[in-house]
């Protein structure tokens, strides 16, 4: 009936051994933990510069962007070709009707040539012109230069190839102008007419027409600048509606583990976050449940052992009575009901310290241990729980510098060292020394070393990392020892009860190594 | 994996971006265009009356046919036929009207005039020897036949151009009848002035009715 509830409690105090050796574990390599805990502090920056935030505002950006941008540019063109189409249209349609009005005779006179032109010129629509003629080798303007340098020969050609009046713009030295070019006809019968060989050229600077392009394109610009600059707003808006809920399931989920599994989000709205809050809740109250259920069924078991020990006591303590007066006795009775009698004596001595232990270490389980701390001389202390034990022949050896105080409880570290020695005695070999020192640590207080070697075969690899485990056997033979089982996880609960460490070993020439490291509090001490 | 995919797609909405961005940057200001076709040309006044005008058709440098009027009388003859509009009309009128084909013909014979020239305006065909036989008939179906006091065979597209566009316009006031030549040699070529804006398309055809009526004309 013990043995189901003992085997289950012992597995998981393996696991909650094996934990704590990586809690020591992690305490002995913190230095080594401290950089890539901020290599990992400084990438979450990094991904923090492309988060949530940054990439809605990004989208946002773009999207205003481009809807601005597109719509300002194509604003901008059709404007921008309406005001050069009304342009263009004015200017071809007048300067056709004032050329229309004007008479030529054939061939055409160089003289007062000029003159008509100028006055063609005169009139233009919707800025003055200057307008040339092309008949045979004439060539004459209303200007200073007879032909133009803006009219292309493109234009030219079109005028000779078909009679159509055509225009071209031209941006010449950065500045556009509209060419026009008016094949001349005049009428041989009332519906026919009949080209004269003339044509008329009009050159027009459309500098209004580019102040009003740009001022266009100012305003497309000045109207999309403010429109992203606005668009960033409800982006801001939309970031903060995701990071919120996201930033409150993260501290929920970092209180979680720091183990406040009672924490809840508040579920806000209906979309997916508060999907995920409310699955999260869910998650977090199945989960307390089942770790309310485990550390009930733990307490229970605990309770158990704790309770099966105490009332095994008092019968073992009648029991104990009973075999030293058989014990006694044992000698006036026959060979076999005295043997029969020792060994129930032995064992029975030995189901008492088992208890003993226990109880021990289910006051460990309940943390109901206390430190009774004093201070100490470290030397005196070990060199009297060795005479306690009468192990003061040469079976132990001692280096016991003098001098070394250090806060500890007396009663625990005998049972630390009684432990470590007799386990040595047991299993090791004589003769079994005991070291005591010193040792700085620079970030952290310097600590005191006891260490216990043996001179026996040392400790079988496979056995080292189980050695500190309730009920271990390191050899699976030998099933019934001297010991509880229970010696070194004791001592170990004593020595974390310190916070210290507990370390076993080999050493190289053979021989088991038990290294105890507990910190000095010279300063408290001191003070 | 997926931040291959993320970075694709980061690049794609880039792209995009940019593809929006190009047309935003390069359609600023006033651009250039090609040349416009705008609508018809323009006519202008030249005055002229098929009475006391010819229309006679020179060669412009850049290897076209120009038309130039040219009065029928000199200016002291127009004074008198003010005075003696009877007369005159008399003239006219037997030559149904109109100034003598025969008598344009041989005023283009005669070369440009001096202000002509200084047009810049020159001919292609050679001065007329005095004298020759130039006669012009009409027929009823519109064609014209000259026949001419010069060799056909020796005269260029430019001279031939000059020779219908002349004959056409002095027979029809829209100049759309097919002259038919023919030399002291014998060769024949007919065809259309086609100068015409309306008749613009049917310019190459003329040329192509000459060109095939050349060889028929050379052997007949």
């Amino acid at each position: 009936m013990i043995t189901g509830p003992r085997l289950g409690r012992s597995r998981r105090d393996k696991d909650a051994q094996r934990d704590g050796r990586d809690e020591r574990e992690g305490r002995d390599g913190r230095d080594g933990r401290d950089a890539p805990g901020a290599v990992t502090s400084g990438e979450r920056s990094r991904v923090r510069a492309f988060g949530l935030r940054t990439r809605l505002l990004l989208a946002f950006l773009m999207v205003a962007a481009v809807s601005a941008g597109t719509t300002a540019a194509l604003t901008y063109r059709e404007a921008r070709n309406a005001v050069l189409q009304t342009a263009q249209d004015t200017a071809v349609t007048s300067f056709r009707e004032h050329v229309q009005q004007t008479a030529f005779t054939l061939p055409l006179q160089n003289e007062g040539l000029e003159d008509v032109l100028r006055d063609i010129a005169r009139r233009g629509k919707p800025h003055p012109w200057v307008v040339f003629a092309e008949y045979g080798s004439i060539r004459a303007s209303s200007g200073e230069n007879p032909v133009s340098t803006v009219i292309t020969p493109e234009l030219r050609r079109a005028a000779r190839a078909h009679p159509y009046g055509s225009f071209e713009r031209v941006v010449k030295d950065g500045v556009p102008y509209l060419t026009i070019a008016m094949p001349m006809v005049f009428k041989t019968s009332p519906d026919s007419v009949l080209p004269s060989g003339l044509v008329l050229y009009a050159v027009m600077r459309m500098t209004d027409e580019q102040v009003n392009v740009d001022a266009l394109l100012m305003a497309a610009r000045d109207g999309a600048l403010p429109g992203l600059a606005v668009a960033l707003i409800p982006g801001l808006i939309a970031a903060r509606s995701v990071l919120r809920p996201v930033r409150e399931l993260r501290q929920a989920a970092r209180s979680m583990g720091s183990g406040r599994l009672d924490t809840r989000i508040a579920v806000r709205g209906s979309d997916e976050l508060a999907d995920l809050a409310r699955t999260f809740n869910e998650s977090t109250g199945q989960l307390e449940r089942s770790v309310r259920e485990l550390r009930a069924a733990e307490e229970r078991a605990r309770r158990f052992a704790s309770d099966v020990s105490h009332e095994l006591r008092t019968p073992l303590a009648g029991m104990l009575a009973v075999t030293e007066v058989l014990d006694e006795d044992a000698d006036g009775l026959d060979s076999d009901t005295a043997r029969a009698v020792r060994l129930v004596s032995a064992e029975t001595g030995k189901l008492a310290v088992l208890v003993e232990d226990l109880m021990e270490i289910s006051r460990f389980d309940a943390r109901a241990a206390e430190l009774n701390a004093d201070e100490v001389d470290v030397a005196e202390a070990i060199r009297k729980t060795l005479h306690n034990r009468h192990w003061t022949d040469d079976r132990v050896r001692v280096d016991l510098p003098d001098g070394i105080r250090a806060r500890l409880d007396p009663r625990r570290f005998d049972v630390v060292i009684a432990n470590l020695v007799g386990n040595a005695l047991r299993h090791g070999g004589a003769p079994v020394t005991v070291g005591l020192r010193t040792e700085a640590r620079s970030p952290e207080p310097s600590v005191l070393i006891t260490e216990v070697v043996d001179s026996g075969p040392g400790i079988r690899p496979a056995s080292l990392p189980h050695i500190f485990d309730r009920f271990y056997k390191a050899d699976a033979a030998r099933t019934r020892s001297a010991g509880s089982g229970l010696g070194l996880a004791i001592t170990l609960e004593n020595v974390k009860l310190h916070g210290g460490t507990i370390r076993a070993g080999n050493r190289p020439e053979g021989g088991a190594v038990f290294t105890v490291e507990i910190p000095l509090h010279t300063e408290e001490a001191g003070g | 994996m997926r931040r291959a995919r993320t970075r694709r797609r980061a690049a794609a909405v880039a792209v995009v971006a940019l593809v929006a961005a190009v047309p935003l940057i390069g359609g600023c200001g006033i651009q250039e265009t090609d040349v416009i076709e705008a609508g018809g040309p323009a006519s202008f006044q030249a005055f002229l009356d098929r009475d006391y005008h010819m229309l006679l058709f020179f060669r412009t440098p850049d290897g076209g046919v120009s038309p130039v009027m040219r009065a029928t009388q000199p200016s002291a003859e127009f004074g008198d036929h003010y005075f003696d509009p009877g007369a005159e009309e008399q003239n006219s009128a037997d030559e149904s009207g109109l100034v003598p084909t025969e008598k344009v013909v041989l005023a283009l014979l005669g070369g440009p005039h001096e202000d002509d020239r200084a047009a810049g305006l020159s001919t292609s065909l050679p001065t007329a020897r005095p004298g020759g036989a130039l006669k012009v008939d009409s027929s009823p179906d519109g064609r014209v036949t000259a026949r001419l006091p010069l060799a056909l065979g020796d005269l260029d597209s430019i001279a031939l151009r000059q020779l219908t566009c002349t004959i056409a316009y002095s027979q029809d006031a829209e100049g759309q009848v097919v002259v038919q030549l023919t030399g002291q040699d014998g060769a024949s070529r007919s065809g259309t002035c086609g100068l015409a804006p309306g008749s613009a398309e049917n310019a190459p055809a003329a040329t192509g009715t000459r060109a095939r009526t050349t060889p028929s004309g050379t052997t007949g």
